[in-house]
């Protein structure tokens, strides 16, 4: 019993928690460099479709991941970046409070890619990019 | 513009748990966001001191479906007060500018068509002009190589695949929209850029011809070569060009090497080495720029710079405050 709960404790900590890049069905494979690119809003089209970036809230830990992963950007630098992109014309990516609430937006708008921890995701969403702790 | 700023305030203040400084406020549920930004600047020369309201604008701008648009009007130069001496000069321009007015449509992830008047895809500093957002309060010289300003189409080019890069071609073939408001006042453009982007370095590549109405070199070619590297903690960036007629080389070249380190997010030090040679006015510099930004929020800008000249008449203090709402 003890060797069992020692090797189940050992493969939690091993394995670390998982996170992934989502979109529905429809989208087609997405580099990191593009998914960078869409949530920076430099990469407004993609398949023909409006590439819609949904973060999850600013206080959310899984956004702070995201953003440290994918977009390499510290916070202060990406309120920086937000603020000059006002100037040029573009919006940040709207935010949802919650990841059941990105998977709902994902699965009715096309064109739309979220964020979600690896145990959210479901046979609905299509895996753009994965990444774990 | 006084009815529109004035509704614009009045907007803000209806709206106030909604706004956010320097991330504008939207029209109800219309694809429209407004926002704004003025600049107050000192600057302290030799014998002459100068105080002026700089800039005073007010843009709109939103996106439907593959559209996007732009429209900002601009007072430069409000009001200016300039004492040499003891004499003393006040002017006031109430000229309304339109800076930028521009349509973007979106073809696809690869290719944007743009028409109107816009900043000119030329460098990196040309993109981001404002006092609130670039590092100082000065401008480098090697800004007056080439128009900042177009009247006309910009194709793009971009791919995002592994790197980054792009491809502008600019094009005007008419009267700039506002002609008194660009440093050249031209009625031809055309010009083509490469921007490549690798991590956190881009560098980049203009060239192009323009064609102005009030100098007797009135057909110029610029060329303008520039580098950044951009991290959280600070920035090295450098642009250098070179300007030519048909008839002579008008400016061999202009240049700037900058290094911008930011201490904390609200403390920033700027020390920037430039170099110029200048035919047409036939007056060469090189000199030093050291400068410090103080921004209580990001969209606040408290600027100081001192310039250190070989041509030490040009030595000079600048001060600025310039916020974008």
């Amino acid at each position: 019993m003890k060797l069992f709960l020692a090797i189940f404790l050992l493969s939690n900590i091993a394995s670390g928690h998982e996170y992934v890049v989502v979109a529905n069905k429809h989208m087609e494979d997405l580099s990191p460099s593009q998914i960078k690119a869409i949530f920076l809003k430099k990469l407004i089209v993609i398949n023909d479709l409006q590439a819609v970036p949904i973060n999850l809230d600013a206080r959310d830990p899984l956004r702070a991941k995201f953003e440290q992963q994918i977009l390499q950007m510290s916070f202060d630098r990406l309120q920086a970046h937000w603020t000059k992109e006002h100037y040029l014309g573009h919006r940040p990516p709207i935010s949802l409070k919650s990841q059941e609430s990105v998977k709902a937006f994902i699965k009715k708008v096309d064109g739309s890619i979220g964020y979600i921890e690896m145990d959210n995701m479901d046979d609905n969403l299509k895996i753009l990019y994965k990444w774990s702790d | 513009m006084r009815k529109l700023l004035g509704m614009f305030i009045l907007f803000i203040s209806l709206h106030a748990q909604d706004y956010e400084l320097g991330n504008g406020i939207q029209v109800g549920s219309l694809p429209l966001y407004l926002g704004g930004y003025f600049s107050l600047n000192y600057e302290n020369k030799a014998n002459e001191k100068k105080y002026n309201i700089d800039d005073l604008s007010v843009l709109g701008y939103g996106s439907y479906e593959k559209f996007s648009y732009m429209a900002e009007f601009e007072f430069h130069d409000l009001y200016s007060q300039n004492s040499v001496g003891d004499k003393t000069t006040i002017k006031r321009d109430t000229e309304l500018h339109a800076e930028r007015l521009y349509l973007d449509y979106e073809y696809n992830e690869h290719y944007t068509f743009r028409a109107g008047r816009y900043n000119s895809s030329i460098g990196f500093w040309n993109l981001l002009p404002i006092n609130v957002l670039r590092p100082t309060t000065s401008d480098p010289k090697m800004q007056d190589l080439f128009p900042k300003f177009t009247t006309g189409a910009d194709l793009t080019y971009a791919s995002y695949d592994d790197n980054g890069y792009r491809i502008d071609l600019m094009l005007q073939n008419n009267e700039d929209l506002d002609p008194s408001y660009n440093n050249y006042t031209i009625d031809k453009l055309y010009g083509l850029g490469g921007v490549y982007e690798k991590d956190n370095y881009s560098i980049k590549l203009n060239g192009g011809y323009f064609h102005t109405k009030n100098t007797l070199d009135d057909n110029l070619y610029y060329f303008l070569l520039s580098a950044k590297y951009d991290v959280d903690d600070y920035e090295i960036s450098s642009e250098i060009g070179r300007q030519e007629s048909k008839k002579r080389v008008t400016t061999p070249y202009a240049g700037y090497l900058q290094g911008l380190y930011r201490f904390t997010p609200k403390h920033v030090g700027i020390v920037r080495l430039e170099s110029y040679d200048d035919k047409l006015q036939n007056k060469s510099d090189t000199f030093g720029v050291l400068g410090y930004t103080y921004r209580p929020a990001y969209p606040i800008a408290i600027k100081s710079e001192y310039q250190f000249h070989t041509l030490n008449k040009e030595n000079q203090f600048l001060f600025s405050v310039s916020v974008l709402f």
